[in-house]
């Protein structure tokens, strides 16, 4: 984080964990960013009818992953406080709205939410204490999480023009690719686990059946995946209906 | 404990998308905590790993149709726990899948509801302490929804052990394959979403193999 940031920080860091509290189909993160940047604007002076315009522009439409939306709002933070007029602040927000969903989605929720999930998964189809995987997963999880959020605030306040040349010295997809690949070992440990302790024990029939079903996943990917639930739900029902006959 | 249980489910809600993002929210620590209140964190836990099962391929990214997997987590636990034994796993899952749908399409409400609000911000006089407001609003309802969807759900899923459960057809073993087998769906999306067979087939068969020699050997 930068030595030299802005008064209000603090605030807008802590607010920026409630940045999707009111996300709607309209403004998207719009409002939950002017809600984020309010400590900054307060702290830099501003009263009364400024502080109520300076504010209003920030509802307008805005988007961008959670975790990353600290380099926009520090670099926003940087732009009011250099006095930035309001089409400049416009294009900066509209130009990193969309780097920034999709370097945190693709971080975030393809790669270290999963691969996290998939350890404390095997951990705990290894029968260990119900606790062991659930802290686990908690306390790696979040430590990449508040590390990204501390991070991403700091490339924000280091200056809004240098920030694009940041985001590409992180490397962020390379790291993402990086914990893909472990998370797809660590996939294939679970399902290893699942196959040889959960569907071969109950016969042949349900490991064909895993692996069947296995195979349309691969194929069909996220568009299955409702359909897959439905099915588990309706054979649930239909097993139950089976005994009361 | 309903209270206690519901106001969980609200709270869970908030951590999924309003506040935090700390992933407290899903299946695998959501449902352990209320088995936790519940006295059988271990029941949970089993619950909690075959619902994250049917989320963890799951993207959230944007304003995507989500699913709510905390309050429902709460309440596939407390389903689980007042089912016959035979048939607990297998309502509590039931409970957890079908309560996640419901809550997103709660979400869906909200969100619109949440556009109202802000709306109205947009239209009239506006101050950081109107914009505080509103934002704090759209939080608290959102801990409302989650904590009625977890209550409405306790209510239903109750009912639906008590009726479902005597007549379980299935064993133990058939059961959990019964569960698997609609997971192993999801665990194929997932490695399509990591770049598919072609791209991770060695590091992921290395798995596969490291995970059935730790099953036999183990």
């Amino acid at each position: 984080m930068s030595a030299r940031r802005p008064a209000g920080w603090l605030g807008s860091l802590l607010r920026s964990f409630a940045i999707q509290g009111s996300w709607n189909p309209r403004s998207l993160l719009g409002s939950g960013f002017a809600f984020a940047l309010v400590p900054f604007l307060r702290r830099s002076g501003l009263v009364g009818t400024e502080l109520a315009r300076r504010t209003r522009r920030h509802l307008e439409p805005f988007n961008a992953h959670p975790y990353l939306s600290g380099v926009a709002l520090g670099a926003v933070a940087r732009m009011e406080q250099e006095g930035a007029d309001a089409e400049t602040v416009r294009r900066f927000k509209r130009a990193v709205q969309g780097p920034l969903g999709a370097l945190g989605d693709n971080l975030m929720w393809g790669a270290w939410r999963p691969a996290t999930l998939l350890f404390a998964l095997a951990v705990a189809w290894s029968g260990t204490h119900p606790w062991v995987p659930v802290l686990l997963f908690l306390a790696l999880y979040n430590a990449g999480h508040l590390a990204l959020r501390w991070w991403s605030l700091g490339v924000g306040l280091g200056g809004w023009r240098g920030v694009g040349a940041r985001l590409e010295a992180a490397r962020l997809p390379f790291k993402a690719e990086r914990v893909v690949r472990a998370a797809a070992l660590l996939l294939g440990v679970l399902t290893g686990g699942l196959l040889a302790g959960g569907l071969a024990p109950a016969g042949w029939g349900w490991s064909v059946g895993g692996m069947a079903g296995f195979a349309l996943g691969l194929r069909l990917g996220q568009r299955v995946l409702r359909f897959a639930t439905l099915a588990v739900v309706l054979g649930i029902l239909a097993a139950a209906a089976a005994g009361a006959r | 404990m309903t209270l206690l249980l519901s106001a969980l489910g609200g709270v869970l809600a908030l951590d999924a998308i309003a506040l935090g993002q700390f992933m407290v929210s899903r299946p695998l620590a959501a449902a352990t905590i209320a088995g936790w209140f519940l006295g059988d964190p271990l029941l949970g836990l089993q619950i909690g790993a075959l619902l994250e099962l049917f989320h963890i391929a799951s993207l959230s990214s944007g304003g995507s149709r989500v699913a709510d997997p905390g309050p429902a987590s709460v309440a596939a636990v407390v389903v689980a726990a007042t089912a016959q034994p035979d048939s607990a796993v297998a309502l509590g899952v039931l409970a957890g899948l079908v309560t996640s749908e419901l809550g997103g399409v709660t979400i869906g409400l909200q969100r619109r509801l949440n556009a109202r609000l802000i709306g109205r911000l947009e239209e009239g006089p506006l101050t950081p302490g109107h914009l505080d407001a509103a934002h704090l609003a759209a939080m608290s309802i959102d801990f409302v929804r989650g904590a009625a969807l977890t209550a409405a759900a306790q209510v239903g899923g109750g009912w639906l052990a008590q009726a479902l459960g005597p007549a379980w057809a299935l064993g133990r073993g058939a059961t959990m394959a019964l569960l698997l087998v609609g997971a192993s769906v999801h665990l194929g999306a997932l490695l399509k979403g990591f770049g598919g067979w072609s791209v991770r087939r060695r590091l992921f068969m290395a798995g596969v193999v490291a995970g059935l020699a730790a099953a036999y050997l183990g």
